[in-house]
């Protein structure tokens, strides 16, 4: 019997939090993988469409929590977080959603020429160092057969 | 790895945990560039199964309502030998059954992205 994911010590039951971060970096292989020419069929489509949806409104969710938090803490000036710590936070977001949009439209071929493929690749940089993201192209290799 | 070894795979996810199934789904569903079916109950696994005969790989829950996940690795195993069947669980206690019972893999939970690819590349790809 073959054995996958973490150490016994290391398991639980899988929480929004895991949902959310294994999304994202989902989101990031599918986005990769485009840039790397890998090919989309429609089921891939499919599965990045259902992936973006779930992660923009997610992320949504999250960046409103963190700016209200950010809005009370302005108010009362007792926030626990430094304003530059939920600033960054509240941005990180708002680039996930970016690429959540930028999955959308290039499952829906809608996502061509060489500056939305740049723009793509540089919110795919700014997300990944942000989340000291350490996923290596060659991981992929498996994706470039459909 | 050139050529897909199973053609137009039939996979199935069952887990009463919506997320983490639908989750699963969406990774497969990448990865094989297939549809992926999707069960809440062992038991709707395997009515679907006697339906519609049997899929190539079932990855099961293992506190599933209707049959439980060890129930339904029993069952599947008894009628297509052949077929893969992979047990995930968030209990360390239940590897060992899931091994002595005839899994062909333990998914420890929390299940990630990369552990989804491990599954594609050894039973798939």
């Amino acid at each position: 019997m073959i054995r996958f994911g973490p150490a016994p010590r290391e398991m639980k039951s899988m929480s929004n939090e895991d949902i959310f971060s294994s999304r994202l970096k989902l989101l990031i292989i599918m986005t990769k993988a485009y840039l790397k020419d890998c090919p989309i069929g429609e089921y891939r489509k499919q599965a990045i469409l259902e992936n973006a949806r779930f992660v923009f409104y997610q992320s949504l969710k999250l960046s409103s929590e963190i700016a209200a938090i950010t809005n009370e803490a302005s108010r009362t000036q007792s926030g626990t977080d430094s304003p530059g710590d939920m600033n960054d936070a509240y941005i990180f977001h708002q680039r996930t959603q970016l690429l959540a949009v930028m999955a959308k439209a290039l499952a829906e071929n809608r996502l061509k020429g060489q500056f939305r493929k740049k723009a793509l690749q540089d919110n795919l940089n700014s997300i990944c160092e942000t989340l000291i993201f350490n996923f290596h192209i060659k991981d992929m290799n498996f994706l470039k057969v459909a | 790895m050139s050529q897909v070894s199973i053609p137009n795979v039939k996979i199935a996810v069952i887990d009463d945990d919506l997320l983490a199934r639908d989750f699963i789904v969406t990774v497969l569903m990448y990865c094989v560039n297939r549809d992926v079916l999707s069960f809440d109950s062992g038991l709707a696994a395997w009515q679907y199964m006697e339906d519609h005969g049997s899929l190539d790989i079932i990855i099961s829950g293992i506190d599933v309502s209707g049959l439980s996940g060890f129930e339904l690795l029993s069952k599947f195993k008894k009628k297509y030998p052949e077929k893969k069947c992979l047990l995930m669980s968030a209990d360390p206690a239940h590897e060992s059954s899931a091994r002595d019972l005839g899994a062909d893999a333990f998914l420890a939970k929390p299940v990630g992205v990369n552990d989804l690819f491990k599954v594609v590349e050894t039973f798939v790809v």
